[in-house]
């Protein structure tokens, strides 16, 4: 029987978007003015990435719907989980590919295996694009 | 799987006899390894060999590291036959049960055990490879065993096993033409010889899931589609020899590079087996019946689509030694 040789077909890691630690990176200082997430003011501790832009945000949550075939009423905001949405690892890598063509970016497989949720991405992508303009 | 799962097996024992074993070769029709194999009674041994290892020393190391891959998949064939005896309803209960499905998976174990034995004597023979280190790997991967996540489900299992009985039908096939290119006509037989049993197999197993996809569509239907998303695990996945903890995905790569098995195989099986049982013709499925059918059906361009982005990102890959060959390197 099985003999093949062969390719377990590796998908990109998004599928460890099941994991729970994200590495949270801390972004530009100077571009932060107040972000979204509720940092305190005065404190030092940037838990937070920086905020993408809510344009940047529906977006991703546009094509996410897409990819997902999610009824117009069901909610995904910046907050929703890939993985809560029903994405297995085959979704994840395609939404991957449909935002690196929407916005004209590349990611890097290290970076996607940060991705857990709608922001993550967005915050990524924001990153891409000032990095390419730079 | 409930019990009146597994009684479709009971009530489709009298098909599986008139269907099934008829695909199974009787022993004295069957090719065997010594008809491949310099024949140590004849006067001419020695030369046989000698020619044997001259033409073996023409074929590049990147060939051999993917032929013996194989080799340790084929010897691996206690895991298998275990794995049959696994899915609830088909298992052999007593060793020498004569249920149609027990004469099936001893059977077939019977004629799959002599490509183990062909391509060990031949990779023995050769003097291109190091025997030892192989013979550690097929002790350690027989002691690892696999798990596909067949569930002791034999719908999974016959969906399982259809799927690999092709993938290695393409893959030998693949080695053989390789040969063929390296100007070993012999090795070429070898491994077309063994191509050929797969192919039957892979039409006797296919047949059986064709059967569940007549008497029971829907389950079927989605226990192929829940079988596709846990993906086909190779059931060599496990290998190690001791050195490398990467040794199956850089034995991989290498059969992916040389064109032996790739992702692009991958997903042409999954179409051709869509096509084959006919998935996208079915009628009468329930809700999640037809997500299932509309996953599958879908599934093989996404795959393809995937692995161009793949292949348009790929970078230089490294040289890596393989302890098969004496730790010799081979590009990736």
């Amino acid at each position: 029987m099985a003999s093949s040789t062969g390719l377990s077909l590796k998908f990109s890691p998004l599928s460890t978007s099941f994991k729970q630690n994200k590495v949270r990176g801390i972004c530009n200082v100077n571009s932060v003015s107040l972000p979204s997430r509720g940092m305190r003011l005065g404190s030092l501790r940037l838990r937070v990435s920086c905020a993408a832009k809510p344009e940047t945000v529906d977006k991703v949550c546009s094509i996410v719907r897409k990819q997902l075939a999610l009824p117009k009423d069901s909610p995904v905001t910046g907050e929703s989980k890939f993985s809560a949405l029903g994405a297995d690892s085959l979704d994840t890598v395609e939404i991957v590919m449909g935002l690196e063509e929407e916005f004209g970016i590349s990611v890097e497989e290290e970076s996607a295996q940060h991705i857990l949720t709608v922001q993550d991405a967005a915050d990524l992508i924001e990153k891409l694009v000032e990095q390419k303009s730079a | 799987m409930p019990p009146q799962k597994i009684e479709i097996f009971k009530s489709l024992e009298d098909w599986a006899e008139n269907n099934i074993l008829t695909y199974l070769k009787p022993v004295e029709k069957c090719w065997q390894p010594h008809d491949f194999l310099p024949d140590p009674t004849s006067d001419g041994f020695y030369d046989r060999v000698k020619e044997l290892r001259e033409r073996a020393k023409e074929i590049p190391d990147d060939y051999f590291v993917v032929l013996v891959g194989d080799m340790i998949t084929e010897e691996a064939l206690p895991t298998y036959q275990t794995m049959l005896n696994t899915l609830d309803g088909v298992q052999d209960e007593t060793g020498a049960s004569l249920t149609p499905w027990a004469i099936w998976t001893r059977a077939w174990t019977a004629e799959e055990n002599r490509h183990g034995d062909l391509l060990n004597k031949y990779l023995y023979l050769s003097g291109r490879v190091d025997m030892r280190q192989i013979e550690k790997t097929i002790q350690y991967l027989i002691g690892s065993g696999m798990d596909p996540r067949t569930e002791n489900n034999p719908y999974l299992g016959f969906i399982y096993t259809s799927f690999q009985e092709r993938a290695t039908f393409i893959s030998h096939g693949n080695t053989a033409r390789l040969a063929k290119e390296h100007g070993d006509n012999n090795l070429a037989q070898i491994c077309g010889n063994i191509a050929s049993d797969e192919k039957r197999h892979e039409t006797a197993y296919t047949k059986i899931v064709e059967k569940l996809f007549e008497i029971d569509p829907d389950a079927t239907v989605q226990t192929f589609a829940d079988m596709m998303r846990k993906k086909i695990s190779m059931p060599a996945h496990l290998m190690y020899d001791g050195r490398d903890d990467n040794l199956f995905d850089n034995f991989s790569a290498v059969a992916q590079r040389l064109g032996v098995y790739t992702a692009k195989d991958y997903a042409d099986i999954l179409e051709f087996l869509v096509n084959k049982w006919k998935v996208t013709e079915i009628n009468g499925l329930s809700a999640e019946g037809r997500k299932a059918q509309d996953y599958v059906c879908g599934l093989a361009p996404r795959i393809r689509k995937l692995e161009e982005r793949a292949q348009g990102r790929a970078k230089q890959a490294p040289k890596v030694p393989f302890s098969w060959i004496f730790d010799r390197q081979v590009q990736l």
